[in-house]
């Protein structure tokens, strides 16, 4: 007749309710702590990966200047584009101001990495460019 | 499983101030006196045990004092035995004999277990067992001209035993189910809740690491985050660049004044202005100031140099 008091049965269920329910608010701020953490994890992600996609994204900047330096009213320009690992290098002796407008609008218009720029007025009409975009 | 056969027997008289000492390591058996338990023979037109246990507090409930009651039933015959008692008293009786609760082991009724007495039976000094019209009653040793002592080491038990609500008298055993399995299934609730969290809480974090490698980024945050500093720089140079050279593009300069060099390198952007003698440059000044950029201004001959800091 070695009955269990149905108050330390009671007792017990408490203690077990308690335990659950300090985990269990535990795990909420956790939860709430981890979802900051993942929302600040998943913003810093998406500002990486838009500023990457902009600035480090070689393919897309050597397509896209190659696109410009084709276009037939920078010939008279007579560009020298030398490209090297981490950046282009553009240059024209005597360009005129209408391909020099037509370049500088498209260049400064988009997302380049323009490291270095030079527009030295030659006369009315010409000036020299030098100009690196890193990519 | 019990071992009937190696417990203690006791008969248990509540009139009887004797104390029963239990062997060491054994238990008792114990035979409730009937003065313990109020016990009726009835027919009823029901087939089962189990039926007549749900109608017997409304059977005993005109003849029995106010108390805590439990019941209980057996069929004998075409007739039901119903018993109700006192837990509490039973105990108590069980405690004043100097019986501990942990040595008890069964408890039967005298009506189960010496219903077929034959002849009156001396239980004390003053008292006596008789079976009268199938039913076992206590009445005065005087009545009866002879009787035996009662003995109950030859005796084969029945399987009529009752267990004791310890509690019963505290609290309702049905209010105290209740309450049981209300905590229970709290407790089960939390449980599933604290489940689901956990998974929740593994999810987000499988998330967060996922996330780096989903934009093909580098796999720590420290790493990200210099990455991060070193993108935004670049951005805001590459921005202040395009609105400073704007700025002067747009500027209307005096007749005779024209911008012949535009220089940028180390983040230092220079743009050199013909034709602006020194006291002059108020309009170019007051632009830069309007516009709130930080300048070095310096003139050379009739050339103006700005100088900005990006």
């Amino acid at each position: 007749m070695n009955q269990i008091n149905p108050l330390q049965i009671g007792g017990l269920l408490l203690v077990v309710i308690l335990f659950l329910f300090f985990k269990l608010s535990g795990v909420q701020s956790e939860i709430v702590e981890a979802d900051q953490s993942f929302k600040k994890s998943e913003k810093l992600a998406l500002d990486v990966s838009a500023l990457k996609n902009v600035y480090a994204d070689k393919k897309r900047t050597q397509k896209r200047l190659e696109k410009i330096f084709s276009n037939r009213k920078l010939h008279t320009a007579k560009l020298k584009i030398k490209k090297q690992k981490k950046l282009v290098k553009v240059s024209s002796e005597s360009i005129d101001s209408s391909a020099l407008n037509y370049l500088m609008g498209k260049v400064l218009n988009d997302s380049y990495n323009i490291t270095t720029l030079k527009i030295k007025q030659l006369s009315k009409e010409k000036a020299s460019l030098e100009m690196e975009i890193k990519w | 499983m019990k071992f009937s056969s190696n417990n203690q027997r006791v008969f248990l008289n509540p009139s009887s101030s004797k104390s029963i000492s239990i062997a060491k390591g054994k238990k008792a058996d114990i035979i409730l006196s009937p003065s313990m338990y109020w016990v009726k023979k009835i027919s009823l037109p029901v087939k089962s045990v189990r039926e007549v246990k749900k109608l017997l507090p409304s059977i005993f409930e005109e003849s029995l004092p106010q108390g805590h009651y439990s019941y209980y039933a057996y069929k004998s015959e075409d007739e039901f035995i119903v018993f109700a008692y006192e837990d509490k008293k039973i105990l108590e009786a069980i405690h004043k004999a100097g019986i501990a609760t942990a040595q008890v082991g069964a408890i039967y009724f005298a009506q189960s277990e010496l219903q077929r007495l034959e002849i009156a039976t001396q239980v004390d000094e003053t008292t006596a067992l008789y079976v009268k019209d199938k039913l076992l009653l206590l009445a005065p040793l005087s009545w009866f001209a002879e009787s035996e002592k009662l003995s109950l080491e030859a005796l084969k038990l029945s399987k009529h035993s009752i267990s004791l609500q310890q509690y019963g008298h505290i609290v309702d055993p049905k209010s105290l189910y209740k309450i049981g399995v209300l905590l229970s299934l709290f407790a089960l609730i939390l449980g599933s809740e604290l489940f689901i969290a956990k998974s929740k809480l593994q999810d987000i974090e499988a998330k967060k690491e996922e996330i780096f490698s989903k934009y093909k980024l580098q796999s720590s945050t420290l790493q990200n985050e210099a990455s991060l500093k070193k993108y935004t720089k670049i951005h805001t140079t590459q921005i202040k660049l395009r609105k400073y050279l704007s700025l002067f593009l747009k500027l209307h300069l005096k007749e005779g004044q024209k911008i012949v060099l535009i220089d940028y390198k180390n983040r230092v952007l220079s743009i050199t202005i013909n034709g602006v003698k020194k006291g002059m440059e108020g309009s170019i000044v007051s632009m830069l100031k309007r516009e709130k950029v930080e300048n070095k201004i310096s003139f050379h001959s009739e050339s103006m140099k700005v100088e900005i800091k990006l």
